[in-house]
C-alpha cells in the first residue's frame, strides 16, 4: 500500500497551488492555535471592551487596530479562526460520516432502498439552502422536546450551527459513495465475501468503504470551504455563532454600517474567510488529482 | 419519453407537498406564535383573551389538522395575510418575485457570457499558464463570501469612488419609464449583479472547462481532425455541441445556489426582491409570508430541476428510449 | 456415486426495466432456463458453453449469490432451497467459489493473510493463533510461501493471485468448489500449474468441483462429467470420454470440431457453425439452437426438446429431437 501512497504523494507535490494551500492552512491553524499566546504577548484581552479605544489605528499593542468596541482586531481574528476552523472541520466530518453511511446503504442494497434514499438526497440537493438554514437557525429550540437543552447561549450556538449545517451538508458525499458502492458491489471480491456468508454490514465496512476512501477524502476537503461560507453567512446575519464568541462571520456583523468609518474592520475577517476557503478548494483539487486521477471532473448536479 | 416526463411531474408534485408539510412544521417551531406577539404588543389582552383568539384562529389544533386547513385554503388560492405588510401574501410576494428573477436572470446571463468563452478557451489550451490563471480566478469566484464581496464592492464603488449607489432599486424622483428610468434602474443593478455572479462565473467556468475537455478526448474529435478540418471547426462544430449537453443541465441545477446567493445580495443592497422578503419575514415573525415565500422558492427550484431532467433526457437518447440492461 | 449437489428445474430470469420510477418491465432475460443437474461427491462436473450461455449465472445461483427465480437445490440429499425454503446458511461452509478474474477477486486493500483468513473470521473459527496457523497451512497447500502473507494482492502475479483465491476457498474445508473460469485469465503456461494444483487438491481433500469453462482443452484435462450449455439450457451431458468421442447434440459436435488439433487441416475440422448466438432476451421458439443447426427440421421450430437419455444410456443425456443419430 505504501507504494500507492507514495505515488499519490508525488502527484500531489506537482500541484504547486495545492501544496501552497496546504502550507497556508497549516500556518493558519497554528496561528489560530496560538491565539492565547498572542493575547498574552500583546498584553490585551480579546474580549475586553474599551470604549475609549474604539477604532484605534494599527500600531504597537494593536497590530491590526481595534474594533468598534475597542477590542483588539488581531486577537479576535485569531480566536475567530479557531472557532470557524474547528466548527467547519467537525461539521465536515459529521456530514461525511452521515453521507457515507447513507451512500453505502443505498449503493450496496440497491433496489427500492436506493431509490428512496436517492430521492431523499436529490430532494435535499434541490433545495435553496440558505433560506432553509435561516429557518433552521431561527427555530425556537424549546419547542423541540429533545433539543430543549440547547438554549440561546453563545456556547449552544456552536452546537446548533454544527447540527443544522450537517443536516443539509451530507448530500455530496452520499451521492459519491452511492455511485462507488453501486459499481463496487459487482466486483468479484464482494461476491466472494457474499458467497462466504459475510453480512451486509461487514461487506460495506470492510470491502466497500476502504475502497471508496479516496473520493470521500476529496469530497470532504472540498466541502469544508462551503461549510465555512455557510457558517460565516449565518453568523453575519446574526443567526450563527453568537457573540461574545468570535467567528469570522460575526466579526462582520456590523461591518455594513461601519463601512464608512472603518472599512478595515470589514476587510480582515472577510479576507481570512476568503483565503481559507480558496485554500481548501485548491487543496481538494490537488488531492483529487493525486488520489483519483481518472475521475471525470463532473457529474450531474455538481457545479 | 412521455412516460418519463409524467413520472417526473408526479414526483415533483409529491416533493412539493412533502416540502410544504416540512416547512409548515418548521415555521411552527419559530419562536412565539402570532397571538403571543399580539399579547406582547397589547398589555390589555388577558390570558383568557389570548386563549379565545387562539381558538378563533385555530391555533390550538394539532399540527396535521392545521396543515390540512392551510393546504385546503392554499389550493383555492388563499395564501393568507401578511402581518407586517397588511396585505394578502400573494399581493406582496409576486412583484418581489419579479425583481428577484430580474436580478438572478441578469446575473446568470452575465456569468454565462463570461464563463462559456473562457471555459472553452481554457479547455483548448489546457495546463498552460493562462489555464492556471483562469482556474485560479474561477476558484476565487466560488470561494469568496458573497456578502463580503458585496461589502467590498460597496466600499469601492459607493464609498470611495462614489460611482454607484450602495443600496436601493431606483432613485427618488426619477421617471419610472423610458430611457431615463431604465438607465436609473440599471445603475442600481450593477453592483448586485456583479456580487451575485461571482460564484456562478467561477462554477460555470470550471464546469465548462471540464465538460469541453472531456468531450475533446473522445474519438470522434480525433476523426474530425483526421478529416483535415481546421482546429476551429473541430471545436466549434463537433466538440461544443456535445459538451454543452451536461452544461445545459448543470445550469438548471444551479438555480438553488443562485437563489441562496440572491437572498444575501438583496439583503446587502436593500434590493426589494423575494430573498430579502423571505429573510425579513422570518426574522419579523411574519409567518404566513415566510411560509409561502419559501414554498415559492422551493417550487421554482423543483421546476428548474424538472426542466433540467427533461432537457437531459431529451438530449441523451439513451435515457429517453428506456432500457438499461439487466442486473 | 452419491449425489452431493442437485439442482432441479433451476431458472433465473432478469427483468429489464425502462428508466424512471414508474417504468414498466420491457423484457425478460432468461439467463438460466430450467436446468437440472447433479454433481457427485469427489467428481468434477464441467460446464461448457460460449459467453452469454448462462453458465456464470447458473454457478452464482448454485452458490446462492443470485436468488433463483424457480426451481430447487438439494445438498447431501436434503432440500436447501426452493420457493418456500431458504436454508443456505447451513451449507455456506460446504460450498465455496473461485472466481475468474485474479485482479478483481481479491480486495486490493487487504493483506493476503486477511483475505485468506476472512472466511474463518466470518464464521468465527478458532482463535487468532489458530487462524494464523491455518493461513500458513493453506498457503503452503497451494504452493505459496507463508512469508508473503503480509503482502498485498497487487504485488503478486495472476497465477499467484489465483492460488490465493483457491486458498481462501479452501479455508472452511468445503466439500464443493464452484470454479468459474478459474484459469481463463491466465497465461497458458501458468494455466496447467493451477489446474494441476486443483487436481492434486481434489485428491488430497476429496473435493468436488463444478468447473466452468469455455475452453474444451482445459475441460478435457479436468472433467469427469461434462455438461454443455446453450442459451441458458443444458443441451447435453455425458461422461468426459463419451462426450469427446461421440457427442450427440449438434451444438456439442460443432464445439468439439472447433478445437484446434495438431496435424489436421481445414478439412479435418468440418463445417463451422454459422450465425451468431441469439440474444437471451428473445430466444427462438422450440429448440433454441434450431436457427443455426444444420439438421433443423420443422419439429425443431415448434417443440422444445427435453434432456433425455441417448440410446438408453442414463449417463449420457441430450436435448435434441435427433439425438442418437450420427
Amino acid at each position: 500500500m505504501s507504494s500507492m501512497t507514495r505515488l499519490a504523494a508525488r502527484r500531489f507535490m506537482r500541484h504547486r497551488m495545492a501544496l501552497a494551500s496546504g502550507v497556508l492552512l497549516i500556518l493558519m491553524a497554528l496561528a489560530a492555535g496560538v491565539a492565547p499566546l498572542v493575547e498574552g504577548l500583546l498584553g490585551v484581552d480579546g474580549n475586553e471592551v474599551d470604549l475609549l479605544a474604539r477604532f484605534g489605528a494599527a500600531g504597537p499593542g494593536h497590530p491590526l487596530g481595534t474594533d468598534e468596541l475597542g477590542r483588539d482586531v488581531l486577537v479576535r481574528l485569531l480566536f475567530g479562526g479557531q472557532v470557524s476552523l474547528i466548527v467547519a472541520l467537525i461539521t465536515a466530518f459529521a456530514a461525511a460520516v452521515i453521507g457515507a453511511a447513507i451512500g453505502l446503504v443505498a449503493g450496496y442494497y440497491g433496489g427500492w432502498v436506493d431509490a428512496l434514499l436517492m430521492r431523499l438526497t436529490d430532494g435535499v440537493i434541490a433545495l435553496p439552502l440558505l433560506p432553509l438554514l435561516i429557518i433552521l437557525a431561527a427555530v425556537d429550540m424549546s419547542k423541540i422536546p429533545f433539543l430543549a437543552g440547547l438554549d440561546d447561549s453563545a456556547a449552544s450556538s456552536l452546537y446548533r450551527i454544527v447540527l443544522i449545517i450537517t443536516l443539509v451538508g451530507w448530500t455530496t458525499v452520499a451521492r459519491l459513495v452511492r455511485g462507488a458502492a453501486l459499481s463496487l458491489r459487482t466486483r468479484e471480491y464482494v461476491l466472494a465475501a457474499r458467497s462466504m456468508g459475510a453480512s451486509g454490514l461487514r461487506i460495506m465496512t470492510i470491502h466497500i468503504l476502504p475502497n471508496v476512501m479516496s473520493p470521500i477524502i476529496v469530497a470532504t476537503t472540498l466541502s469544508v470551504g462551503n461549510i465555512i461560507l455557510f457558517e460565516s453567512v449565518l453568523s453575519f446575519l446574526g443567526l450563527g455563532i453568537q457573540p461574545p464568541i468570535a467567528s469570522w462571520g460575526n466579526m462582520l456583523n456590523n461591518a455594513q454600517e461601519l463601512i464608512y468609518e472603518a472599512p478595515a474592520l470589514a476587510f480582515y475577517p472577510g479576507m481570512a474567510i476568503f483565503l481559507t476557503v480558496i485554500a481548501f478548494n485548491f487543496l481538494g483539487d490537488g488531492l483529487q488529482d493525486a488520489l483519483d486521477p481518472k475521475a471525470t471532473e463532473y457529474d450531474k448536479g455538481n457545479a | 419519453m412521455a412516460r418519463y416526463i409524467a413520472g417526473r411531474l408526479v414526483e415533483t408534485v409529491v416533493a412539493l407537498l412533502i416540502m410544504s408539510f416540512l416547512i409548515y412544521g418548521l415555521i411552527g417551531l419559530m419562536p412565539g406564535d402570532p397571538i403571543d406577539i399580539m399579547v406582547q404588543a397589547d398589555p390589555n389582552l388577558t390570558t383568557a383573551d389570548a386563549a379565545r383568539l387562539k381558538a378563533l384562529y385555530g391555533l390550538d389544533k394539532p399540527l396535521m389538522e392545521r396543515y390540512v386547513n392551510w393546504l385546503e385554503a392554499a389550493l383555492q388560492g388563499d395564501f393568507g395575510y401578511s402581518r407586517v405588510h397588511n396585505a394578502p401574501v400573494l399581493e406582496v410576494l409576486l412583484p418581489r418575485l419579479g425583481n428577484s428573477l430580474l436580478l438572478m436572470g441578469l446575473s446568470f446571463i452575465f456569468a454565462l457570457l463570461i464563463a462559456l468563452p473562457i471555459g472553452v478557451y481554457s479547455a483548448i489550451r489546457p495546463y498552460g499558464a493562462r489555464d492556471y490563471a483562469i482556474n485560479f480566478v474561477a476558484l476565487a469566484g466560488i470561494s469568496i463570501p458573497v456578502f463580503w464581496f458585496a461589502l467590498m464592492l460597496i466600499y469601492l464603488f459607493a464609498v470611495e469612488w462614489s460611482l454607484l449607489p450602495a443600496s436601493g432599486m431606483r432613485s427618488i424622483g426619477t421617471a419610472d419609464t423610458g430611457m431615463e428610468g431604465l438607465l436609473d434602474r440599471a445603475k442600481y443593478l450593477v453592483l448586485p449583479v456583479l456580487a451575485l455572479s461571482a460564484a456562478s462565473v467561477g462554477g460555470f467556468t470550471r464546469f465548462v472547462r471540464a465538460s469541453t475537455m472531456e468531450t475533446m478526448r473522445h474519438d470522434y474529435i480525433r476523426t474530425a481532425r483526421a478529416k483535415g478540418l481546421s482546429e476551429r471547426r473541430v471545436v466549434l462544430k463537433h466538440g461544443l455541441r456535445n459538451a454543452m449537453i451536461p452544461v445545459v443541465t448543470i445550469i438548471a441545477l444551479s438555480f438553488g445556489s443562485l437563489f441562496s446567493g440572491a437572498l444575501i445580495t438583496e439583503t446587502m443592497f436593500s434590493y426589494l426582491g423575494m430573498g430579502k422578503l423571505i429573510y425579513d419575514s422570518i426574522l419579523g415573525n411574519d409567518y404566513n409570508l415566510a411560509l409561502v415565500g419559501l414554498l415559492f422558492a422551493t417550487l421554482l427550484t423543483l421546476i428548474a430541476n424538472l426542466a433540467a431532467d427533461i432537457c437531459y433526457a431529451w438530449l441523451d437518447p439513451r435515457i429517453s428510449y428506456g432500457g438499461e440492461s439487466g442486473s | 456415486m452419491t449425489a452431493l449437489l442437485e439442482a432441479h428445474g433451476l431458472s433465473k430470469h432478469f427483468a429489464i426495466r425502462g428508466a424512471g420510477l414508474f417504468a414498466r418491465q420491457i423484457a425478460t432475460l432468461r439467463a438460466v432456463d430450467e436446468v437440472s443437474l447433479t454433481i457427485e461427491a469427489g467428481r468434477c462436473l464441467a460446464l461448457v458453453g460460449e459467453s452469454g450461455c448462462g453458465k456464470t449465472s447458473l454457478a452464482r445461483c448454485l452458490a446462492l449469490l443470485h436468488r433463483p427465480s424457480a426451481g430447487s437445490i438439494s445438498f447431501d440429499g436434503e432440500v436447501v432451497y426452493d420457493d418456500k425454503l431458504n436454508n443456505y446458511k447451513a451449507i455456506r461452509r460446504d460450498i465455496q467459489m473461485v472466481f475468474q478474474d485474479p485482479y478483481g477477486a481479491l480486495n486490493p486493500r487487504m493483506t493476503v493473510a486477511a483475505i485468506i483468513a476472512e472466511p474463518l473470521n466470518i464464521h468465527s473459527v478458532g482463535d487468532r493463533g489458530e487462524r494464523a496457523a491455518r493461513v500458513v497451512e493453506l498457503m503452503e497447500s497451494v504452493g505459496l510461501s507463508p512469508a508473503l502473507a503480509d503482502r498485498y494482492p497487487h504485488e503478486f502475479s495472476g497465477g499467484q493471485r489465483q492460488r490465493i483465491g483457491i486458498a481462501r476457498a479452501l479455508a472452511l474445508r468445503p466439500r464443493l468448489i464452484i470454479a468459474d473460469e478459474p484459469v481463463s485469465a491466465l497465461d497458458v503456461s501458468v494455466q496447467s500449474q493451477v489446474l494441476n494444483l486443483m487436481l492434486d487438491l481434489q485428491d488430497a481433500m476429496g473435493l468436488s468441483y463444478l468447473f466452468i469453462s469455455h475452453d474444451l482443452a482445459v475441460v478435457e484435462h479436468m472433467a469427469d462429467v461434462v455438461a454443455v450449455m446453450y442459451l441458458g439450457r443444458i443441451v447435453e451431458q455425458a461422461p468426459r470420454d463419451e462426450l469427446f468421442a461421440s457427442p450427440s447434440h449438434p451444438y456439442s459436435q460443432a464445439l468439439l470440431r472447433s478445437i484446434p488439433r495438431p496435424g489436421g487441416g481445414k478439412r479435418a475440422r468440418g463445417a463451422a457453425l454459422g450465425g451468431e448466438v441469439p440474444s437471451p432476451l428473445d430466444p427462438p421458439a422450440g429448440c433454441p439452437f434450431h436457427p443455426r443447426c444444420p439438421r433443423a427440421a420443422d419439429i425443431c421450430r415448434e417443440a422444445r426438446p427435453l434432456l433425455e437419455p441417448v440410446a438408453g444410456d442414463q449417463d449420457h443425456l441430450a436435448a435434441c429431437h435427433f439425438k442418437g443419430e450420427t
